[in-house]
């Protein structure tokens, strides 16, 4: 209990950090990022990407317990749904501090242009929000008819406990079949955002959202994987190893598809030796080489450990392979921005002078002593600021979580094992 | 009614007169440049560039291509960015909610984002107090739309509007009167015996990434300057 109530001091602490400097941020404007016109998208999309990317786990826990009979699994569907909703609703509050113009944001409603991915996201994202909260509203709902808790819930008080026993088990099942497209859906449209622009090459692929998708699976599984071993606990980890090491496989495998898919895509961009590839190669391998390394190795590191008899047998293997994925996925988060943006997509080549790639400058869009006006390359690193204000999906997730798992039970104890 | 406008490439001799024209009479805030002027290959402006003394020297002005299948209009979630009557691409800064996505989309790098409130910039950069330069109106299109504001409100992206301000009254943009060079010639591509058309029936043209199926209405008349 202590440690919950510290838990929540801690989320509050952030989401209040971030409040602050997100008000901050709306005096003054989006000046106070280092974002600029050359390089408009930053550390709030990408961790937007981030969390939309681990709010897969829940829906793909509790489809494969009833689309594949993965009964090892079905203890975990509470805490996956629930892990789905707090990132899903993570990643739709980190969208509105990147608006210039947050309080306009309803003319996304009022006049929506169906062309725009961000459209078609805004609705996916939404369904999904509201997917994942009826699911865990199905589930808790036996166990809230019975201790007389819960929200929402007064047209049971006049049904008997087997009949809410009944519908909870038949709506499950339901909501976990329609949201597995859902799921799918989020992230390949978040995925279209970024693979419809042509004029950006490193985005500008179609192996964009499968890649979306496989990343998911291994990054929203193995948040479960993490919340799952917490309300768990060391000492009854034995009980549940199964359960654990299933899910372990699901993040190694799906990273298996997620290098695959990373091969192919470098193969294409490095085989036609055009300059546009040639530029997208070296921004990976050199200007941001440690980056791409983190982005590469440290889920590959995961994928390797979780295969292995060792990696998925031990509280701390999977807690530490699951943490070093997390940060192998926001580098690859923050990766989608870097080689987009600062590959200039109006470059020309100068027949005669033997310039292959020369880049149109850009102005920034500020003025300031000792800073150029035009660039072609901006050294994007976000301000304190935006750090600050890029808590607030953590500080929500971590609070929906804990005051979830602090206030019902999200482990149904196993009966007639 | 399809506006477009063709620069001779022959003609240009870079000295950024449309770069100057346009950003003082769509009074552009510090650092926000709708018009630029740039010689490819160089580092900076106006230096030859070439091997083995073989040197070489263009300018290339550089705004909005105002294309007919426009990026930034499709990935536009509110609809704020579209394009009129005339074929000319413009956005509504009374309805961007500034979320950049048209930044991202546009291969031209015309886009410029008001990262702050234009009058705290003007300021902040020491520009004399009370000196207010450019179109000293609002203008709004026969639907409203607010599409120039000498202000802009902050979190709005803003681009050249073939001046609506100007043209909508059949003036001709402040780039093209500001030419010395006579480089730049406005009209109707949908008239056939309008200049712009002509030009472009007789002289051979290019669009800038055209690849990218933009299908831009500024077209460039190739140099065709004698090397030998």
């Amino acid at each position: 209990m202590k440690k919950s109530n510290f838990l929540l001091g801690l989320a509050g602490a952030l989401i209040l950090i971030s409040l602050i400097a997100w008000g901050y941020q709306v005096k003054n404007g989006l000046i106070v990022t280092n974002m600029r016109n050359s390089f408009s998208w930053g550390l709030y999309i990408a961790t937007f990407a981030f969390f939309v990317g681990v709010a897969a786990g829940g829906l793909i826990v509790s489809s494969s317990v009833y689309l594949f009979n993965i009964e090892k699994l079905k203890p975990f569907t509470r805490i996956a749904s629930l892990s789905a909703f707090a990132s899903i609703l993570g990643a739709g509050a980190m969208i509105f501090p990147d608006m210039g113009r947050v309080e306009r944001v309803w003319n996304i409603f009022v006049y929506p242009n169906f062309k725009s991915p961000l459209v078609w996201d805004v609705i996916v994202i939404s369904a999904y929000l509201l997917i994942t909260f009826l699911s865990v509203y199905v589930q808790l709902l036996p166990d809230w008819k019975n201790e007389g808790s819960g929200f929402l819930n007064g047209w049971t008080k006049a049904r008997s406990q087997a009949y809410v026993d009944a519908f909870s088990k038949k709506w499950s099942k339901r909501v976990a079949l329609v949201g597995l497209p859902v799921a799918i859906l989020i992230h390949t449209v978040t995925a279209l955002i970024f693979a419809t622009q042509e004029s950006r090459g490193w985005w500008n692929t179609a192996v964009l959202p499968p890649d979306f998708v496989s990343v998911a699976v291994a990054s929203g599984t193995a948040l479960v994987l993490v919340i799952a071993l917490i309300a768990v606990g060391k000492d009854q980890f034995d009980q549940y190893k199964g359960a654990f090491q299933t899910m372990a496989l699901i993040v190694a495998g799906s990273l298996v598809v997620h290098f695959f898919f990373v091969s192919v895509d470098l193969i294409i961009h490095g085989w036609s030796g055009n300059p546009e590839g040639e530029e997208i190669l070296s921004l990976i391998f050199g200007h941001y080489g440690y980056l791409y390394a983190t982005e590469l190795l440290l889920p590959a590191f995961t994928m390797i450990f979780f295969f292995t008899e060792k990696g998925k047998s031990s509280y701390k293997a999977l807690m530490i392979g699951s943490l070093l994925l997390f940060i192998g996925v926001f580098a690859h988060r923050l990766m989608l921005m870097y080689p987009a943006f600062n590959a200039f997509p109006l470059s020309l080549s100068i027949p005669g002078a033997e310039i292959e790639s020369w880049a149109y400058p850009v102005a920034i869009g500020q003025l300031q002593e000792g800073a150029p006006v035009f660039v072609n390359s901006w050294a994007y690193s976000p301000t304190l600021i935006e750090y600050a204000v890029a808590l607030l999906p953590f500080g929500l997730v971590l609070f929906v979580v804990t005051a979830a798992l602090k206030m019902y039970n999200f482990l149904p104890q196993k009966r007639g094992m | 009614m399809r506006l477009g406008m063709v620069i001779d490439l022959d003609r240009c001799i870079g000295c950024r007169s449309c770069a100057v024209a346009c950003k003082s009479h769509n009074a552009q805030p510090p650092g926000t440049w709708w018009n630029r002027v740039f010689t490819p290959g160089a580092s900076f402006h106006q230096a030859a560039v070439g091997k083995d003394g073989n040197l070489q020297m263009e300018s290339l002005p550089v705004s909005c291509q105002m294309c007919d299948n426009p990026a930034c209009q499709k990935v536009c979630p509110s609809g704020a960015t579209y394009t009129d009557e005339r074929g000319v691409v413009l956005i509504d800064y009374e309805r961007c909610i500034g979320c950049r996505y048209c930044i991202a989309a546009c291969p031209y790098g015309v886009r410029q984002y008001n990262w702050e409130d234009p009058k705290k910039a003007k300021a902040r950069v020491g520009y004399e107090k009370g000196y207010d330069y450019g179109y000293p109106a609002d203008f709004r299109d026969k639907d409203g739309k607010l599409v120039f504001t000498p202000n802009r409100p902050v979190g709005v992206v803003e681009k050249c509007t073939f001046c609506a301000q100007y043209t909508s009254r059949g003036e001709q943009p402040a780039c093209v009167q500001g030419c010395p060079g006579k480089v730049r010639i406005f009209g109707d591509l949908d008239d056939p015996s309008s200049e712009v058309s002509k030009l472009i029936r007789k002289r051979p043209t290019v669009r800038l990434k055209e690849e990218l199926g933009t299908s831009p209405k500024v077209f460039y008349l190739a140099p065709t300057k004698p090397i030998r």
